[in-house]
């Protein structure tokens, strides 16, 4: 117990005596130098690789593919898609979600009367949803931005609905006693105190929009790195497929930063998120 | 009878009123889109497809794929948290690399198998397991990490060795979060399954789903896409129901962790 209560300083004097607790004092983010097997593979991988594989062409051959895509012309307007759909879809999927988690979250008979509906629509995989939406919408970005809202909604709106049932009840008799008007009370006790729970929501929603995206892209060769990768694949083209996955890869850090930056942003006047 | 009071009946009444409203929409002429079937026209498309055989074909495949890859991404996802998990020598020297992949959508996978296997089980497979052993192993981790050390020093003040140690407190301590990381893996099975299927495995409800869409017949489609919903349900409640017979301890542990 005092060794969990003391100051980083005195953890590392006490470290060896309490070695065979590892688990308990072990680091939380791995340290870099766990990324060798991950550079030795690679570096296997290009040693051994051949430059026409059709299945894994050497590491060294991927930008360059890249390269042969970005002068063609196809690789920025397809990011650019993949872009605007992502956040797009997103701001719809918070602005629906929190907006239906409220409502849910408020008012008891609502919740009970949409949770068998919200639970049966939450069990419907995104790609079961993309032939209909493309048999209602068709081909274009309205039916990729309703089938990635469709996705990234849920964890939105739960988070919010459980934010609002959590909300503390000391809150809501603070602001009464305050004698705070309505929109008062929402803008400086209810709307700060759900912040957390929403934007818990966003941390899941945002990655799986952008699954999402690259999903709904590479089944119906839409506009977008998601059917870059597709026709790529379908021409046997590995090494553009291994590039466009590196690209896919590195917007998947970026919204992951990204998403961290405005949280910290948003939440900065509180202590504990 | 306490269980027929107990059950959501606002909830089913909502649930059957939207679809009366769909009925009316579409009989009335007001949801005028081509492609929109009626709640009935879909019901007897089901009727037909589950006395032809066909639903039951189709779900049979992805019932079993769905299985048959998450046990694989069990196992391995459970096998890998725990070494990991165990040996801090290991997780120090290799955690960076796994949290690099595992960045990459895991939808990634699936033009990369394309590529390999083709339009076949072995790809559909490939697929599932390697989305589905993600959440188990990373869960099992964190669960084999997280013991609290008081529980260590009691295992020390027992003097119990390594091996009693990891049997008889850092297992039983890391069931819960693995138990959830399985969860997650059944329903990203089913998702990679339809994902794997859609995008060309020859068979099983998401080639059903494309099948019926391009004869244009949406309301076999609808019928797929409800059997879809269906299973996943059914999958998640029968997990639950599992894992409340065996381990009745855990019952409670499943509402706090899940996110």
């Amino acid at each position: 117990m005092a060794v969990s209560a003391a100051t980083p300083s005195r953890q590392r004097r006490l470290r060896p005596s309490c070695r065979r607790d590892g688990a308990a004092h072990a680091p939380l983010i791995p340290p870099i130098r766990g990324l060798l097997p991950l550079a030795l593979l690679l570096c296997v991988w290009e040693l051994a690789g051949s430059e026409r594989s059709p299945y894994f062409p050497r590491p060294s051959t991927w930008p360059a593919a890249l390269g042969d895509l970005w002068t063609a012309g196809a690789l920025l307007p397809a990011a650019g898609a993949t872009i605007s759909t992502f956040v797009l879809a997103l701001g719809v999927a918070i602005v629906l979600g929190t907006l239906l988690g409220l409502l849910a979250g408020g008012v008891r008979t609502i919740d009970r009367a949409l949770n068998p509906t919200l639970e049966f629509a939450r069990a419907m995989p995104p790609a079961a949803v993309i032939p209909i939406a493309t048999l209602l919408i068709g081909y274009n970005e309205q039916m990729k931005v309703a089938v990635v809202t469709s996705a990234a909604i849920w964890p939105i709106l739960f988070n919010s609905r459980a934010a609002l049932r959590r909300l503390d009840p000391v809150l809501i008799d603070t602001a009464r006693s305050l004698h705070l008007t309505t929109l008062q009370r929402a803008r400086k006790i209810t709307f700060p105190a759900l912040t957390p729970g929403i934007f818990l929501g966003v941390r899941i929603g945002g990655p799986i929009a952008l699954v999402v995206t690259l999903l709904v892209e590479f089944l119906t060769q839409v506009d977008g790195i998601g059917g870059l990768i597709a026709t790529a694949q379908r021409g046997y083209l590995s090494d553009q497929v291994w590039g466009l996955i590196l690209v896919a890869g590195l917007f998947s850090l970026l919204v992951g930063g990204l998403i961290a930056a405005l949280e910290a942003c948003v939440l900065r006047h509180r202590p504990t998120a | 009878m306490r269980r027929l009071a107990n059950l959501n009946w606002l909830g089913l009444l909502t649930m059957v009123g939207l679809l009366g409203l769909w009925q009316a929409l579409v009989a009335t002429g007001l949801l005028d889109y081509e492609y929109v079937p009626a709640p009935s026209e879909v019901a007897v498309a089901a009727g037909r497809l589950a006395a032809g055989g066909e639903l039951a074909e189709a779900t049979g495949h992805t019932l079993r794929v769905v299985l048959l890859g998450w046990l694989a991404a069990g196992t391995i996802g459970i096998a890998l948290g725990l070494l990991l998990g165990l040996s801090s020598a290991a997780w120090r020297w290799s955690m960076a690399s796994f949290e690099a992949i595992r960045a990459m959508p895991p939808i990634c996978l699936v033009p990369v198998a394309l590529l390999i296997f083709g339009f076949s089980i072995r790809m559909e497979l490939t697929i599932i397991v390697y989305a589905a052993a993600w959440p188990v192993m990373i869960n099992t981790i964190d669960g084999a990490r997280s013991v609290r050390p008081e529980l260590l020093q009691v295992a020390r003040m027992l003097r119990l060795s390594r091996v009693e140690t990891i049997r008889r407190i850092v297992l039983p301590a890391a069931l819960p979060l693995a138990i959830v990381g399985l969860r997650l893996a059944l329903s990203f099975a089913l998702v990679l399954a339809i994902v794997a299927e859609v995008a060309g495995n020859p068979s099983g409800l998401g080639n059903a789903i494309v099948t019926a869409q391009q004869a244009l017949r949406p309301d076999e489609m609808f019928t797929y896409v409800m059997a879809i919903g269906v299973l996943g349900v059914a999958l998640n409640a029968a997990f639950g129901l599992l894992v409340r017979r065996a381990i009745p301890v855990l019952a409670g542990a499943r509402e706090r962790s899940a996110v």
